[in-house]
């Protein structure tokens, strides 16, 4: 153990600090603007000695915004429930589609795998509105348009690549041995996977189902292209706080500390197994 | 309602007495102006279904597009009467304005019928137009069975009705004979001054009449008025940039963004000696007086920094300034208005921005949509957005007239009928309708950029975007 002189110990806890306050400043500013009126933000210059006021977490939970023209009503909170479903949604449908396909990638080489696993992934490249004009034809046609269904089953292109390529990685990095091992013992393929191979790669499929959440959360395009405005997401609802009566800063800081608070709450749920699942499918042995 | 009440509401609807007079009559038995005024749209919703089938439609639904604006919700608080009026219907979707008019190309451009009819800008119909998207709305004003006898559709605004109609020829002058019309105006803006009085009176500066005034007063409020910037002006690379203060100025000095030569074709007209000189002298405005970050300026900064005193004046659109001058802002009832002619001649040009309603070519049921537009963009509505809620500017000459609006307006927001006045008659849309529209303002609006930040000379730089606008005019058989 290397010694440190108090010097040092005070540089580098200074050095940790700065570092920490240049990457939070953002957020922090956000989380203050959220507690000032738009007045306050906008004053020349900028303070951060303030009153604070709940005004624009009140507005947005009560769904009543008094902008500087008049009152007009708010969908945050729907905004905010949609986001959830569709991003849960969608993420629970991939795994339950994305993990044992993953598990036959990895495992059994069979012809044209490898070609089908690239179809996949080549969903990830396609750009969205390509996809989306003729989609909403058909889901029209067939009465999918404007559901919660049909617009998880088009997030299967942002979750769906991403869980099946992750976690295809960690199942390959787990030994085949282990499962001859437990077959050998007269065990069934399907209580192979499901009692030795999930839990083995456990980790990576958490880092890719928290990682495939992030990405659906932060989707704009598909609902705003698919659905009625009682179906959007906050990224398209934190947007009706710019209005052509001008820019509502305060209830915008406030909507962006709502939205984040369910990813962040998972994301430190899930620290541990995203550390490990991320660093475990990084190195290969 | 009471008979004494009624009477008078009844008396008003016959044309005896005014609507100023009414609502003092009815102020003198106890009533409130908003009370009053609600009585009166309901008895003007009661006299419209005296002379027309509003029941035709009753039962349907139709479904519309809408955006997120002021406009949206005078409509919604009056909706009632209109199902009231007709027994049928209405469901709609708001969007932000941010993501609206993607929700509208998506929305066409797949050919979904879910819509009915939408918001839209004068500008992007078009695109709509030509491509089928919307409707010819003249089919329907002109068939006196589809079409109320009080919808009176000369009461609009000429400049602004005429800006909405296009007959899909390059280069076409709009509101021609053959002229289809592509939308119904609803509400509209003109580009003109909104000024803090307090900080050009600090200046000692009158408030300005030309363009050389103007170059002097934003200078002037500038320097006398500490972290203040004298003009704010759009700079972000959009042709929204280029249609507010810049086209109106613009235009008023007689300069046109396109030459129409005798075979129709298009030419860029920016590189002309007037062009250049009206560009030296905008470009050196901004320098010297403009915001410091002017190339990401929108409507959004534009309006904040005058609503939080952080400039002196805009040139941009008139309810801008309107909606910086209410509650929330810093600046709260220091604002005042002022027609503006660049050339001096005191007859404003305003090129004009207006929030129109369409059909949707894709409806199922048009004439049941129909419905829902003449009333929304008829007369009884227009009075009722315009006096109840913030409905400025309303596009119809009866509202403009009507005193309880002009005294509303004047209390609280000084000058700003007297520009309205002043500017209507020469207010209309002064680019050339052509389908390259976006990208060539788009075009402009970087090339402007680069001026002020002074990557090229103003005249070399008003050369190469002509050259550049010319060779993508021919590329598309326009030129």
């Amino acid at each position: 153990m290397t010694h440190q002189s108090p010097l040092e110990r005070l540089l580098r806890g200074l050095a940790l600090v700065l570092v920490v306050c240049f990457f939070i400043f953002p957020i922090l500013w956000i989380v203050l603007m959220s507690f000032q009126t738009n007045e306050t933000i906008l004053r020349s210059p900028p303070s951060v000695v303030f009153r604070p006021t709940v005004s624009n977490y009140a507005a947005i939970i009560s769904g009543h915004l008094d902008s500087n023209v008049a009152s007009m009503g708010i969908e945050f909170m729907r905004n905010l429930m949609n986001s959830v479903i569709l991003s849960a949604g969608s993420v629970a449908l991939s795994l339950v589609l994305g993990v044992p396909a993953a598990y036959a990638f990895a495992r059994h080489k069979f012809r044209g795998s490898e070609d089908i696993a690239f179809t996949l992934l080549s969903f990830r490249f396609a750009p969205p509105l390509l996809v989306l004009l003729p989609l909403t034809l058909y889901f029209q046609q067939i009465g999918l348009a404007d559901t919660y269904l049909g617009l998880i089953w088009v997030y299967q292109l942002i979750c769906l690549p991403l869980i099946l390529w992750i976690v295809r990685g960690y199942f390959e990095d787990i030994s085949p041995d282990i499962e001859h091992a437990y077959r050998i013992a007269g065990h069934s393929w399907f209580s192979t996977f499901c009692r030795i191979s999930l839990p083995l790669a456990g980790p990576g499929i958490a880092a890719a189902a928290l990682l495939a959440f992030i990405f659906a959360w932060n989707n704009f395009v598909f609902a705003l292209v698919l659905a009625s405005a009682d179906k959007q997401p906050v990224t398209v609802g934190a947007l009706a706080f710019v209005t052509a009566s001008g820019i509502q800063y305060g209830q915008i800081a406030a909507a962006v500390v709502l939205s984040i608070l369910p990813v962040l709450a998972l994301a430190l749920y899930a620290q541990r197994y995203l550390v490990e699942g991320l660093s475990l499918g990084a190195v290969k042995g | 309602m009471h008979e004494k009440e009624k009477d008078l509401v009844d008396a008003y609807m016959r044309g005896q007495m005014s609507r100023r007079s009414l609502l003092r009559g009815l102020a003198a038995l106890g009533m409130t102006a908003g009370t009053a005024s609600v009585l009166v749209n309901a008895a003007a919703t009661r006299a419209l279904a005296a002379d027309f089938d509003w029941k035709a439609h009753s039962g349907k639904s139709v479904k519309l597009l809408l955006n997120k604006h002021p406009y949206t919700d005078a409509m919604i608080a009056n909706l009632e009467n209109f199902k009231a009026l007709t027994g049928m219907n209405v469901e709609y979707d708001i969007f932000p304005e941010d993501v609206y008019f993607d929700k509208v190309t998506a929305a066409l451009s797949s050919r979904s019928s879910e819509y009915d009819a939408f918001m839209t800008g004068a500008y992007m119909t078009w695109t709509y137009g030509p491509a089928g998207w919307v409707v010819d709305h003249s089919e329907w004003i002109q068939d006196a069975a589809k079409t109320n006898p009080h919808y009176n559709w000369d009461d609009m605004l000429e400049g602004v009705r005429k800006s909405c109609a296009w007959n899909g020829q390059p280069g076409g002058a709009l509101g021609s004979e053959d002229a289809k019309q592509w939308c119904i105006p609803w509400g509209y803006e003109q580009n003109n001054l909104t000024y803090n009085a307090a900080m050009l009176e600090k200046a000692g500066v009158g408030v300005p009449t030309d363009l050389d005034g103007l170059m002097e007063a934003a200078a002037a409020a500038q320097a006398a008025n500490e972290g203040v910037y004298g003009i704010g002006v759009r700079g972000s690379r959009s042709w929204a940039t280029i249609h507010p203060g810049f086209l109106s100025a613009y235009a008023n000095l007689g300069q046109s963004d396109l030459n129409v030569n005798d075979d129709g074709k298009l030419s860029a007209a920016m590189n002309t000696a007037g062009s250049k000189d009206f560009h030296a002298k905008w470009v050196k405005m901004i320098q010297d007086s403009g915001a410091r970050d002017w190339s990401t300026h929108t409507w959004y900064q534009v309006g904040t920094d005058l609503g939080a005193g952080k400039s002196a004046m805009i040139y941009d659109a008139d309810i801008l300034g309107y909606f910086m001058n209410g509650a929330g802002n810093a600046m709260e009832g220091q604002l005042a208005y002022a027609p503006f002619a660049a050339s001096g001649d005191g007859k404003p040009t305003p090129n004009i921005w207006i929030w129109s309603l369409a059909m949707s070519k894709f409806s199922k049921q048009p004439d049941a949509a129909w419905y829902f537009l003449q009333w929304a963009s008829g007369p009884e509505h227009a009075l009722f957005g315009a006096t109840q809620m913030d409905f400025v500017n309303p596009v119809r000459k009866s509202v403009w007239a009507d005193a309880g609006f002009r005294d509303r307006l004047s209390g609280s927001y000084p000058g700003y009928v007297d520009m309205h006045d002043v500017s209507a008659p020469g207010a209309s849309i002064k680019f050339t309708p052509q389908p390259l529209f976006f990208d060539l303002m788009t075009e402009w609006a970087a090339s402007l950029q680069k001026m002020v930040a002074k990557e090229v000379p103003v005249d070399e730089g008003l050369d190469q975007l002509a050259a550049s606008i010319d060779r993508q005019l021919k590329d598309a058989g326009l030129g």
